[in-house]
């Protein structure tokens, strides 16, 4: 377990330095606009003055090498259009904790909602609650979600008195932006919850369960469900830290001061270092998330073998 | 024969299943009794119903089959008007135990194999704790695990086949039923693994006092495990006798045919029998005898009227016209005689 573990993080390592290098050399090729507050009003000597002071002149290797040595510090660099000076590190922390606050919350009530209906879904096959499911999973994927976060919002607000605008300190206005968030995650969780466990509930070791006298409550508890998790697992990191990221759309909907909008702000201002900041912590946030979900799956499935490849199965 | 004790009874039981608005009549007045101790296999072709007939003993039938008409009495109840899961739950395990064909799926992934004897353990014989682990490692150690201790703590994938197989059938006795029902045990083993797998059901039966029924299609285990045979064709038992009566005297033409198609019955150079066209389609009404369209000897009346058992001896009975007093001699196929008189090496 350890030697994979520490094979496969390397690896992840690995893949994050090419991530890294290719969006710096991406955003090498933006205008250099970018890296100024002023580009129209200076001049030649200005820029130029400038540019050297970023070190923006150097060869890109050269340059590359730089931001990793300030990277190991911690330091992502500084805005330069969207807080002029501020260091970006120091931006995002402020921004983050609600965010990742709200994504927790969103998350724990998906798989709250998620796992109970998909398990239902599962059980009762062709029943109530699969078709309700269904309908639901089918309205979620088919319906843009700023359609559906629209009409919670309006008839949130309007039939349940809570507050339009969100506001940290009073708990009643955190309701409506989480619910909205975990819709998504919901639909997703019980529809492959739904699928896996009527894999599991086809195996002949369900027979089998069956035929020693398991009761059917039991068989579901602690043999399919169970199972039909392992697959899941995998996910869940990913989507944890993705929801952590915050959502654009429900950010800006009832002005969350999170980090949900602030990619699209800083690439709307072609603030140059912060894109490439932010770009960086999300896909660390995604290697991360796979990571992870490789690292839960081997823990919980017996079958994945850490120690040896050859042998069959 | 001395008068046995019948553990188990079916009588006339009719089973039909529902697939895509069509009515299929898997099992057709099938009578039975099962006696206590015995060791009886069913044995048919893919498709006979034989896999149907015993799950029905235990309320396994698929969502969309149902008990049409008929009796299974066990212990002095009608398991057919067994309705709801906790009455089954009183026989699943606990009174019938079953060993599925393959090994490979029939253990879950996930749990140690431990976990999963201990299961049946604590479900049937009310032990916890120290005393339920101690009962699954004297079980694993019954069906010739060695090294219990380690190997209860491993999971399925690290079992081969035949393991595997001990590990069911661990599982199976661990619930100290009455009757095991095997369904088709060796069908998915490697030969050599067959008989070893078949021996050790054997010595398990004597030692728990197991009355056990094998379903398969493999005649060779039968000649091996069985008391009694039943032969079954079309969802239906078209003979039934002691294993050598079955074997050397013969009297339906599917049980000539099947015999037949013995591979060690054929002669060196020409191709081996078998028997042609295809079972009946059970979705419609079957006239007469089952096996007439596919019995190149059938008499007329096998198109139009069912026959009825013939007794041949008080322990062998046959459903065929043959029996009749008025039916023509017909003698079995060459094959079949010259087994009545010669035998095959490695068979009964």
């Amino acid at each position: 377990m350890l030697k994979y573990s520490l094979k496969r993080l390397s690896s992840s390592f690995l893949t994050l330095l090419i991530i890294i290098s290719v969006v710096f050399v991406l955003l090498r090729q933006m205008p250099i606009e970018g890296y100024f507050d002023n580009f129209e009003k200076a001049d030649e000597a200005m820029i130029q003055a400038k540019l050297n002071q970023l070190g923006l002149n150097d060869p890109i290797p050269v340059q590359l090498l730089n931001f990793f040595k300030d990277l190991l510090h911690g330091d992502l660099g500084t805005s330069a259009r969207y807080s002029v000076g501020a260091p970006i590190a120091g931006i995002i922390a402020k921004k983050a904790p609600l965010s990742i606050k709200m994504g927790v919350l969103s998350m724990a009530l998906s798989l709250v909602l998620g796992i109970p209906l998909g398990a239902a879904m599962a059980k009762g096959k062709g029943k109530f609650w699969d078709k309700f499911g269904t309908v639901y999973i089918v309205f979620i994927n088919a319906v843009p979600a700023a359609v559906y976060y629209i009409f919670i919002q309006l008839y949130g607000t309007s039939f349940l008195g809570i507050p339009m605008l969100f506001d940290e300190a009073n708990p009643v206005t955190w309701i409506l932006p989480v619910f909205s968030m975990s819709l998504g995650n919901v639909a997703y969780y019980a529809m492959w919850l739904r699928r896996y466990m009527v894999d599991e509930l086809n195996k002949d070791y369900v027979r089998l369960a069956r035929a020693k006298g398991v009761s059917g409550k039991n068989i579901m508890m602690k043999h399919v469900l169970r199972n039909a998790f392992v697959p899941m697992i995998q996910y869940i990191p990913t989507s944890l830290l993705y929801t952590v990221c915050g959502s654009i759309y429900i950010e800006s909907l009832y002005s969350i001061p999170g980090m949900g909008g602030l990619l699209v702000d800083v690439i709307g201002r072609q603030d140059n270092p912060m894109v490439q900041a932010i770009v960086m912590i999300y896909s660390c946030i995604g290697i991360v998330g796979l990571l992870l979900g490789d690292l839960l799956m081997g823990l919980i499935d017996p079958r994945i073998s850490f120690v040896k490849k050859e042998g069959a199965r | 024969m001395e008068e046995r004790e019948t553990v188990l009874s079916v009588r006339d039981l009719n089973i039909k299943f529902s697939l895509r608005g069509r009515t299929l009549h898997a099992i057709r007045d099938v009578s039975l009794d099962l006696y206590k101790g015995e060791s009886l296999a069913i044995v048919g072709e893919s498709g006979s119903g034989k896999s149907v007939f015993v799950k029905s003993f235990m309320g396994l039938l698929d969502a969309n089959g149902w008990v049409d008409s008929g009796e299974i009495l066990y212990g002095g109840e009608d398991l057919t008007k067994y309705s709801t899961e906790k009455q089954w739950l009183k026989v699943r395990g606990k009174e019938i135990a079953m060993v599925l064909q393959d090994p490979m799926t029939s253990l879950n992934p996930l749990k140690t194999i431990g976990a999963q004897i201990m299961e049946a353990v604590e479900l049937h014989q009310n032990l916890r704790g120290e005393a339920a682990r101690r009962e699954m490692l004297s079980v694993l150690t019954d069906v010739g695990i060695s090294e219990p201790e380690r190997r209860a703590k491993q999971y399925p994938h690290e079992f081969s086949g035949g393991m595997r197989q001990r590990v069911v059938i661990a599982i199976a006795v661990a619930c100290r039923p009455k009757i095991l029902i095997c369904d088709e045990p060796t069908t998915a083993l490697d030969v050599t693994i067959q008989a070893q797998i078949l021996s050790l059901i054997r010595s398990l039966k004597s030692k728990y006092d197991l009355t056990t029924v094998y379903i398969t299609h493999d005649l060779g285990v039968v000649a091996n495990v069985a008391d009694r045979i039943a032969v079954m064709y079309a969802g239906d038992i078209v003979e039934i006798g002691l294993c050598e009566e079955v074997f050397y005297q013969p009297k339906h033409p599917y049980t000539w045919a099947l015999l037949s198609s013995l591979p060690q019955l054929g002669v060196k150079g020409e191709p081996l029998y078998s028997i042609h066209g295809t079972p009946p389609n059970l979705f419609g009404e079957v006239k007469g005898d089952a096996f007439a369209p596919r019995n190149p000897r059938a008499l007329k009346i096998d198109f139009v009227k069912r026959p009825p058992y013939f007794e041949v001896s008080p322990t062998h009975k046959a459903r065929t016209w043959l029996l009749d007093p008025r039916a023509p001699k017909i003698e079995p196929p060459e094959a079949v005689r010259k087994l009545a008189t010669e035998g095959v090496k490695g068979y009964a």
